[in-house]
């Protein structure tokens, strides 16, 4: 029994750590539009710039956040700004999608010319620590991710219903015309808007860097559960992520330990087709809108 | 112009051909951009220094040795690499290669033109399993790390711990690309022969963000002993999470990779890695008496590139180019026969070279006297304790 609760907590933090990835990752899909395949790389970045703050001014990874996330909300509203929206126009809408790959590809191999191949490693400042919580163990720093990704979500939730910027924002995802045609600058929220999805990553990455050493290669090992958590979740759902993340974190766990650290991936991706075939539009589904097509 | 600047290079080659007595030309094939390229510069390093004593003794034949390097990016360019190398550069024969994808790829070219490829650095069976004609190899490899982990464990980890080799319960855990799976199965092999008790043999992605299932499965099946074959990320990953999870064996035993790398034991702590075992191509804290040459070439080395050799590779590199350049200087011309009956010829024994391992060429143009070492780490450096006539350190365990 011990073992198996030992094994959920496990798996709940590791939900966590996906949450906080995929977060950024599902606003910048609902509203934009945009599948970003760079995503992986913004968290790279982010985990450099931990790691350059910490170690140059001898900063706490955490209080290295506040400028982490400002620096990667620019980092996502240039993304939009100077490579996305000149693409809007483009014939078909899967040029923005290659964009984002080659930006992806483009990052990783700065990171490599900047930093090499090696890992870096940021100054744990103690969050590597341990907590007894009750019969099981686990780091303070997986504590604070997952507080952290709750806080987002409801925080995003918040935001996104009760301020005029949140509604503008909603108005534009549902139908980018008729925003229009109410005086919202489109353009500028989208701008806004991947801003902000970068900065949530910036966030998870200042917190993320304590505990996993950064490579240039470190984002590909997150995004691609990502991805999968954003699909379960329901496109462009910040709930729906967050309870798609902690359902594959506790599935990874538990089948990493009962079936066998070889199959856990063939369990996680069986589990998420099977949950695709039965509720196609995942969890917890935003109403389908095809509203971005329109000029 | 195209033609001019053509008409121009092969009347140069002509003419340096035609004034040639003076040299001769080898490739050198390694990754030397992109992702390998940290490790492939230093394998080549390894090369340049063997051409540069080589060539202050005279050089080979009488002839100044001149490397041409290609860069083996990939395995596409690994193989447009080698082609120029043989048509354009018209070397006599290639030197390579770390990635042992890459060594695959270009050696399929080389066979095809009848030039000789000498793999100093490639781990891989595929690599001599192959039975090419004009591929040899003179560094350890996969099999070897096998095979010197069971023996490692048999002959001094068992008796460290106290314990019959056959009492231990052994978790293999390895990264599942074909370099962990490879080195994992002759573990496997090797360990029952030995009549090791082998509990478990679990692979995971190397770009795994969580071990502690397996760390927590390894715990409850009483593992005295566990072998990892893994990367950087994945190394650091396991060690960290086993000493979070409270999780002490016996001891921990890993095939080069992650283990062998100093931003390893950083990353985890020197508390956390002290103790824990490696078996990998010879490093430089070793009984100099075994591995003749080894401060001349750790001189050399900081003389010419003014820092000190960042792993192994080098040194590895350095020992397979200085046997196969000495036996050529011995052979009679550069016609690819030529050079392969001296290379055949080539009969160095054990603790004669810088790296301690003999070379002579056995089945498949394997050195069959390759040979990995036992390491660990000791106060944040990585100890050669294994075998004796090469160890600096006793192999502490069992505190």
């Amino acid at each position: 029994m011990e073992i198996f609760l030992q094994i959920l907590a496990n798996g709940v933090m590791l939900g966590g750590l996906f949450a906080i990835v995929a977060i950024g990752l599902t606003l910048i899909f609902g509203i934009v539009k945009v599948i970003n395949f760079a995503h992986g790389e913004f968290l790279m970045v982010g985990m450099y710039l931990t790691f350059l703050l910490t170690t140059g001014l001898d900063l706490h990874p955490y209080i290295a956040a506040a400028a982490v996330v400002p620096a990667l909300f620019v980092l996502g509203a240039l993304t939009q700004r100077f490579l996305i929206q000149p693409l809007l126009s483009a014939r078909d809408e899967h040029v923005q999608i290659f964009a984002t790959v080659g930006l992806s590809t483009a990052l990783m191999n700065l990171a490599l010319l900047i930093f090499g191949a090696d890992i870096a490693n940021t100054p744990v400042h103690g969050v590597r620590s341990q907590v007894q919580l009750g019969p099981v163990r686990v780091l303070e720093g997986q504590i604070w991710i997952l507080v952290a990704a709750v806080a987002l979500v409801i925080g995003l939730q918040f935001f996104m219903k009760r301020t005029t910027l949140g509604r503008a924002i909603r108005a534009t995802a549902q139908n980018r015309a008729a925003a229009q045609l109410m005086g919202i600058n489109d353009r500028l929220i989208y701008v806004l808007t991947f801003g902000i999805g970068a900065a949530c990553v910036g966030l998870g990455s200042a917190l993320i860097a304590p505990l996993y050493p950064a490579s240039p290669t470190v984002g590909t090992y997150f995004v691609l559960i990502a991805f999968v958590v954003v699909v379960l979740g329901g496109l462009g759902s910040v709930a729906g992520a967050f309870f798609g993340a902690i359902l594959i974190g506790i599935v990874d766990a538990m089948s990493g330990f009962y079936i066998g650290s070889d199959l856990r991936e063939a369990v996680v991706f069986g589990i998420f087709l099977v949950i695709l075939i039965l509720k196609p539009s995942g969890l917890f589904s935003t109403r389908l809108n095809q509203s971005h097509v329109s000029p | 112009m195209k033609l001019t600047g053509f008409l121009t290079t092969a009347a140069v080659s002509v003419f340096l051909a035609g004034g040639a007595a003076a040299e001769v030309r080898f490739g050198a094939l390694y990754p030397f951009s992109g992702q390998l390229a940290l490790l492939g510069e230093e394998s080549a390093r390894g090369a340049e220094l063997a051409v540069d004593e080589i060539n202050a003794a005279g050089g080979v034949q009488g002839e100044e040795v001149v490397l041409v390097r290609g860069d083996a990016v990939d395995n596409n360019q690994a193989i447009g690499e080698a082609r120029r190398l043989i048509s354009r550069e018209g070397v006599k024969a290639i030197l390579g290669t770390y990635s042992s994808s890459r060594s695959i790829a270009a050696s399929q070219v080389a066979e095809l033109s009848g030039i000789p490829y000498f793999e100093l650095g490639a781990v891989a069976d595929e690599v001599t399993g192959r039975g090419l004609k004009y591929l040899f190899r003179t560094n350890p490899t996969a099999e070897h790390m096998g095979q010197m982990i069971v023996e490692m464990i048999v002959e001094k980890v068992a008796p460290a711990l106290g314990k019959d080799p056959s009492e231990l319960r052994i978790g293999i855990i390895h990264e599942d690309s074909s370099y962990g799976t490879s080195v994992a199965g002759h573990q496997e092999r090797f360990g029952k022969e030995a009549g090791l008790n082998i509990v478990t043999v679990q692979g995971y992605p190397a770009s795994t963000v969580d071990m502690s299932s397996l760390v927590l499965d390894l715990k409850s099946q009483e593992v005295d002993v566990v072998l990892q074959t893994s990367y950087q990320n994945d190394s650091v990953l396991f060690l960290q999470q086993a000493s979070e999870a409270g999780f002490e064996p016996g001891a921990i035993i890993g095939g080069g990779g992650g283990y062998s790398m100093l931003p390893t034991a950083e990353a985890v702590g020197t508390d956390v890695i002290d103790g824990v075992l490696d078996v990998d191509f010879t490093q430089y804290a070793v009984d100099t008496s075994y591995t003749p040459g080894l401060e001349e070439f750790v001189a050399a080395y900081e003389a010419k590139y003014g820092e000190s050799p960042r792993s192994g590779h080098s040194l590895n590199n350095y020992v397979g180019a200085m046997a196969v350049l000495s036996a050529i200087d011995k052979g009679e011309g550069f016609e690819p026969e030529g050079i392969i009956e001296a290379v055949k010829a080539i009969d160095i024994p054990e603790g004669k070279t810088a790296a301690g391992y003999g070379v002579k060429f056995g089945e498949n143009n394997q050195n069959e006297r390759a040979k990995m070492m036992g390491m660990q780490w000791q106060d944040g450096k990585l100890v050669t304790v294994y075998p004796a006539e090469a160890a600096v350190g006793e192999m502490k365990l069992g505190q």
